[in-house]
């Protein structure tokens, strides 16, 4: 606590600094005064002065000493020191400030996004109140996703009888196709109940929301459009409010555009089981009508509420399980089924990233790690060949906590350095994601070196100058007078067992972070080469969106399709092609209850739930998914000819376990008839490449038309390239309907690749983090055995004169590297082993504990260790016996 | 130390009685300059070693006197302490020899 005291006096010297200097005046006047009283002689005052020595240097000390600088005035010497000292040596400072620059600028880089993503509120008012319910799945029913749709009447009575939210508001994802300006094209468009915007507390920058009277049945005609739209399509048109348009041949009018960058929801800030656009275009009014449920209607509504000032996310769900209970009491049937978590929508957006991104901070921690030890190392050697100045310096009286302090002091320095040249690393890092990396990383927009990155690096920079100044400080505390004199210039083999420690953590720690990417990016390969249950190759893929009002009735509809099929059928070229509600690895289609007559259950609780997509003809032969039993759907499939079905192999197997599937007979709830299982299909997976393809049936668009078939996916498998087959499809369908825009015009490789980004964008960076472990810790190994080399240059010597042979000398310093090395990777592996069954989420195909990926990293790890080993051996080798021997 | 030994005797004393005093005690061999007492003094204030106020002398002057606390005191103990060491370790290299 002494120091607090000193620092309080400097702090009132600093107010008082007028009346200091008079009192010192007088002081020394007094005493000069004084003095030459005491004295005899004409010149008394001369001589006084004389005795006193220069007064002013006197004042000038005397003021220095009060100012608060000096304390900091040695640690600046200390710098300055530093500073000199690494610009003599060049080399050792590059490595140094370098190595730290990759570890710092990779960790500030990588927080930058978790800051973004993890930490930083969303951009709307109290976003902490923003809540998505989500209804899940009855207990033991697995589904491969958590979230499922509200039905209309549930969310109407939830929205009035809740009493912890404040907003409560529906959304559905409704594409529109905008004619009559420009060209037709297909937007992305959202049905939300009016107080959508009042949850999310967002207000327009022009225009205003749709009120509650306008969200009725009949009368939703107005639209707001996204602030990218407004400017793209209308020019910006200031005068836009107002405005009719027609949109899937509907009128409506413009009554707001939001603020720039509002595209709520975006797709991959959502559950990748809603078929969300990518960004949201234009937003009209849901217009729910208040009836009782039809039969057969879907719940296809997601929910978003803005909580009560009061209440918190636990009340909410408190309130969600009493609505529950509620619900079950009035309606027995639906128990299990109304059951709905809150989740926050921070949380919700920052999604499947979070695991990703904490696993890409683990590796960069390694990184620094691993850094962090390197430089330790380094200065480690440089302290020691530095024994000689230190000892001369405790020799002249600096005590050992002056002399930890400048070795710190140069850490630090080193440190600052490094930070510095870090946070254009971490720049340049940022850049790069942003251009290259996923496009689905949430918020990447507002990623940048804003302060608070900035404080994280500077704090990131003096943890390491710390840590990393410790270690020789340590060393330094230890090398007491005494023994170093005693052990003279020889150097003290405890240190040289400090090296060593570091150097086998290094060691292991780049085994650990080599296992982590090995494993990665194997279970990556295995993914690519897994069986998807398609054939990606050459398949092109759009979407066509029928306006309701033009395509009202469902012949129509099926109409337009056969047509439509039949005309690309005959493009030059084209092998197969066919339409589906959805594309394989592009997200969840509908899900339904299934009726299996031979297979009765007394629970309607237990009847199974699958996948059923809708699709014509040929197109499971368009996607590559081969039919391994009976047969594809015929033209001859018809209205009115028998209702046939083809199931997925999880389907048979789960329902018709051991038996063959064909001629039995399954069925809807809401239809009445049975359809008839034709055929058996290939698994094909629709959520990702990573898991695997649940039950799925497949049935002929010409036999159940639903009213979601107005949005279909045509797959188009052909030899033609590109270009020609894309102007093709179109032409075929300007000339059914010229105002149909092809949309999302992709081949489905694309969506392929699309779905491993994440994955992609994991191995990639952590693959770079193993491949920097890797290097660091050789650079390590070098500056270690090249050490131990020298020191060892006398007894090197004596085994020459004794007759050992060079190749000995060679192989004793690489079994040297080779021992430390292997007790490295020993310690590595054990650690991998613990660390990697974290990692099982990541991992596809592969075991946490892969040997193959464990060995094989193992002996890269060696072979590296031993060539950053080869270079000290052979200098080893070289060596002149009798210079050697002389040698100080 | 000169000073804190010679504070601690004296009592409260003001700076030219503070230098005249070590030069006594020494008998004149050690001849600094009289001005470096002064930046010493300031040291001492700000470590807290001692306090300084201002009183008149016996010829009617005004002079800053100054104090020994209770953190000085401790200091001069282990200063002595260090001192006493260093010099007997002198004297014994300087006798075998």
């Amino acid at each position: 606590m002494m120091w607090l005291g000193e620092i309080w006096r400097r702090l009132q010297f600093m107010t008082r600094r007028r009346e200091f200097e008079r009192d010192l005046q007088e002081e020394l006047r007094l005493h000069l005064d004084l003095r030459a009283e005491d004295s005899p002689g004409d010149d008394a005052h001369f001589a006084a002065k004389r005795r006193f020595g220069n007064s002013t240097q006197v004042k000038e000390t005397s003021r220095e000493m009060w100012n608060l600088g000096t304390t900091f005035g040695t640690l600046l010497q200390d710098a300055k020191h530093a500073v000199r000292s690494f610009s003599k040596s060049r080399g050792f400072s590059a490595i140094a400030v370098l190595t730290l620059a990759l570890g710092i600028g990779s960790s500030t880089a990588v927080f930058s996004l978790i800051d973004v993503i993890l930490l930083k509120p969303l951009p709307y008012p109290e976003p902490e109140k923003i809540v998505l319910p989500w209804r899940t799945p009855p207990a033991g029913m697995t589904l491969g996703f958590d979230e499922l749709p509200w039905d209309r009447v549930a969310f109407l009575e939830f929205a009035r009888t809740s009493k912890t939210f404040q907003h409560t508001a529906a959304f559905l994802t409704q594409s529109f196709n905008l004619t009559g300006v420009g060209a037709p094209v297909r937007l992305a468009g959202m049905q939300v109940s009016a107080a959508f915007f009042p949850a999310l507390g967002v207000s327009p920058v022009l225009g205003r929301f749709f009120t509650a009277e306008e969200d009725q049945p009949g009368r939703e005609h107005e639209v707001i459009l996204s602030h990218a739209v407004w400017l793209e399509r209308f020019g910006g048109d200031p005068k836009i409010l107002g405005r009719a348009l027609e949109l899937n041949g509907a009128p409506y009018v413009v009554t707001g555009v939001m603020p720039p960058g509002f595209a709520f929801p975006r797709a991959h800030e959502m559950p990748g089981s809603f078929s969300f656009p990518r960004e949201t275009q234009l937003w009209v009014p849901i217009a729910l009508s208040r009836g009782p449920l039809n039969r057969g209607e879907p719940s296809e509504l997601a929910v978003i509420g803005r909580l009560n000032p009061d209440a918190d996310l636990a009340q909410a769900q408190a309130d969600l399980d009493a609505f529950e209970k509620r619900w079950e009491q009035e309606r027995p049937g639906a128990k299990g089924w109304i059951h709905a978590r809150a989740r926050a929508l921070s949380r919700q957006v920052a999604g499947d990233t979070r695991r990703p991104l904490l696993l890409i901070l683990g590796a960069v921690a390694v990184v620094l790690l691993i850094a962090c030890c390197n430089v330790a190392n380094l200065l480690l050697a440089r302290s020691l060949k530095r024994k000689r100045e230190f000892v001369l310096r405790a020799a002249l009286g600096a005590g050992s906590s002056r002399l930890i302090r400048q070795l710190l002091t140069e850490s630090l320095v080193l440190a600052l350095a490094g930070g510095a040249v870090g946070v254009f690393v971490a720049q340049s890092a940022i850049y790069f994601v942003k251009m290259f990396g996923p496009p689905n990383i949430p918020r990447l927009h507002e990623v940048a070196l804003d302060p608070r990155v900035l404080v994280f690096a500077a704090a990131v920079t003096l943890v390491t100058g710390i840590l990393f100044g410790i270690v020789p400080s340590i060393g330094a505390r230890r090398a007491d007078l005494a023994d170093s004199l005693k052990e003279g210039a020889r150097g003290s083999s405890g240190r040289g067992a400090l090296r060593s420690a570091i150097l086998v953590t290094e060691v292991a720690l780049a085994l650990v972070l080599v296992i982590a990417a090995g494993l990665l990016i194997r279970s990556f390969f295995h993914l690519l080469s897994a069986d998807a249950g398609f054939n990606s190759a050459r398949v092109l893929t759009f979407e066509l969106t029928l306006p309701a009002t033009k395509y009202a009735r469902q012949e129509q509809i099926v109409a337009l399709y056969r047509t439509a099929l039949e005309r690309l059928r005959a493009a030059p070229g084209v092998q197969s092609t066919g339409i589906t509600e959805i594309l394989p690895v592009d997200g969840a289609g509908e899900s339904t209850v299934m009726r299996i007559p031979d297979r009765p259950v007394t629970n309607p609780r237990d009847r199974p739930i699958v996948s059923y997509t809708i699709v014509s003809p040929g197109y499971l032969s368009a996607i590559g998914t081969p039919i391994l039993r009976g047969r594809d759907f015929l033209e001859s499939d018809q209205a009115d000819s028998q209702p046939v079905a083809i199931v997925n192999i999880a389907m048979a197997k789960k329902i018709w376990p051991g038996q063959d599937p064909i001629g039995k007979a399954a069925g809807v709830p809401i239809r009445k008839y049975d359809m008839t299982i034709v055929g058996v299909a290939a698994d094909v997976k629709h959520l990702s490449l990573h898991e695997e393809a649940g039950p799925e049936i497949y049935v002929v668009y010409t036999q159940d038309p639903w009213p979601s078939m107005l949005t279909m996916q045509v797959a188009l498998r052909t030899t033609a390239d590109l270009n020609t087959a894309i102007a093709y499809a179109r032409d075929a369908v300007r000339s059914i309907d010229p105002d149909l825009p092809l949309a999302n015009v992709r081949m489905l490789a694309e969506l392929v690749s699309d779905s491993m980004t994440q994955p992609r964008f994991s191995m990639l960076l952590v693959a770079l983090f193993g491949a920097f472990a890797m290097v660091l810790a050789s650079v390590g190994m070098y500056g270690v055995i090249s050490y131990s080399v020298a020191q060892r240059t006398q007894e090197i010597g004596i085994r020459m004169a004794l007759g050992a042979g060079r190749p000995d000398v060679f192989r004793m310093i690489l079994g040297q590297g080779a021992r430390l090395a292997g007790v490295g990777i020993a310690i590595g592996i054990v650690v991998a082993l613990l660390v990697t069954r974290a990692m099982t989420a990541f991992l596809y195909g592969v075991r946490p504990a892969d040997p193959m990926t464990f060995g094989a990293v193992s002996v890269l790890l060696i072979g590296v260790a031993m060539a950053a080993c080869y270079v000290p051996a052979r200098r080893a080798m070289r060596l002149n016996p009798t210079i050697a021997l002389r040698y100080e | 130390m000169l000073i804190l030994k010679t504070l601690a005797r004296g009592g409260q004393q003001h700076g030219y009685e503070i230098a005249n005093s070590i030069q006594q005690i020494s008998r004149e061999i050690l001849e600094v300059e009289e001005g470096s007492l002064y930046p010493a003094l300031q040291r001492m204030l700000i470590k807290g070693w001692a306090t300084a106020e201002w009183g008149v002398t016996k010829g009617n002057r005004r002079a800053r006197y100054y104090r020994l606390t209770r953190a000085g005191r401790k200091r001069l103990e282990s200063e002595l302490d260090q001192f006493r060491r260093v010099s007997r370790a002198i004297f014994r290299v300087i006798e075998s020899s």
